[in-house]
């Protein structure tokens, strides 16, 4: 039997994985997909975002208001005609941001094929 | 339990999956490829008149075996093709920034802009410094070798137009583009004429070919018009 004392202390040399490393803002579904649809865009209009991920306006809100917060996107309001319209656009921390959490998913997907998955007892 | 657990939506493979699906929306989204290929082929029509009944300006003649050898210069098709292109990527830019923004997107046609402004430029500068007599000399000139020819049918306006449309199928990450840019490239730089120019002589030598090329030009411009039209209805 094993005593648990000497259960051998974490390396703290060792890479952490990569799951601790991923940022609660970015990893969210839905804000993931509004970077990267600003990031493809260039700049994307709220209605076009709404249509794409199949949200309520005021849900897309809350998210938006999240990442703008954070500083990953900039919101820019104006009109055209009368009508009003609101584009998004992703700041350079956002394109950072976005481009860590697509390299934290690859390696964590890497991972999870790499490690060798123990058989049912 | 990790205060990191994923959540329940955060699969990393749906999650990057997700991702490129989306990107691969917005991609067609910002796709107005009807429209460089439609003013493009205007541009190319509105060459032949030109062509065919601008002044021609001979210089420098000097006899060379079995005849004699001109600087022939046509400033009408010349400055037609500096002026109507310049215009024609200006015309494409704004066109395509409006169409892209009311579908709610910017558009990602800079550097494709960029790149036919300066081929264009590029070209006309170097037919103005007369680059053709540096690169063969003037006997071989008479008789140039194919692939000489193939060269010189490249740094013509069409080919410029071909090269840049390169640039915009990568761009767009468009494969049908890519296969109809290097199809347009092959009818410059054979050319493929079916036969139509043999008959043809003087001034008006151009115009089978500018036919071809343009009409190569609007049945792309129609065909990617159509399935953009068929994609949206679905």
């Amino acid at each position: 039997m094993t005593d648990p004392d000497d259960t051998p202390a974490p390396d703290e040399t060792a890479p952490a994985h990569p799951v601790t490393d991923l940022d609660d803002v970015v990893h969210q579904r839905v804000r993931l997909g509004i970077l990267t649809i600003a990031h493809e865009a260039r700049r994307v209009e709220f209605g076009f975002l709404r249509t794409q991920l199949e949200l309520t306006a005021g849900n897309l809100s809350k998210h938006l208001s999240v990442l703008e917060t954070a500083g990953l996107i900039g919101v820019e309001k104006g009109y055209e005609g009368r009508r009003g319209r609101t584009w998004i656009t992703l700041t350079p921390a956002g394109s950072a941001a976005l481009a860590a959490e697509v390299t934290r998913l690859k390696v964590l997907i890497a991972r999870v094929e790499n490690t060798d998955i123990p058989e049912d007892r | 339990m990790t205060s990191h657990a994923v959540p329940a939506d955060g699969d990393p493979r749906r999650l990057l999956a997700e991702a490129r699906g989306l990107a691969r929306r917005v991609r067609l989204t910002q796709r107005v490829t009807w429209l460089p290929l439609l003013v493009l082929a205007v541009v190319t029509f509105g060459a032949i008149p030109v062509s065919g009944w601008g002044p021609t300006v001979t210089s420098g003649c000097r006899a060379v075996d079995g005849g004699q050898v001109c600087k022939v210069w046509e400033p009408a098709p010349q400055l037609y093709w500096l002026a109507a292109l310049l215009l024609a990527y200006v015309v494409i830019a704004r066109g395509y920034l409006r169409v892209a923004r009311a579908r709610g997107v910017d558009a990602r046609v800079r550097p494709y802009v960029l790149t036919g402004v300066a081929l264009t430029v590029v070209l006309f500068a170097a037919l103005a410094a007369g680059t053709g007599a540096w690169i063969v000399p003037d006997p071989q000139l008479l008789d140039p070798s194919t692939s000489v020819q193939v060269l010189f049918r490249l740094l013509t306006p069409t080919g410029g137009i071909g090269l840049a449309l390169l640039v915009l199928a990568w761009l767009e990450r468009h494969p049908a583009l890519l296969l109809f840019a290097l199809g347009y490239l092959t009818v410059v730089l054979v050319p493929v004429t079916f036969g139509w120019a043999v008959h043809w002589g003087g001034r008006w030598q151009f115009a089978p070919m500018l036919v071809i090329t343009g009409g190569l030009l609007l049945l792309g411009s129609t065909g990617f018009a159509l399935a953009q039209r068929l994609r949206r209805a679905r």
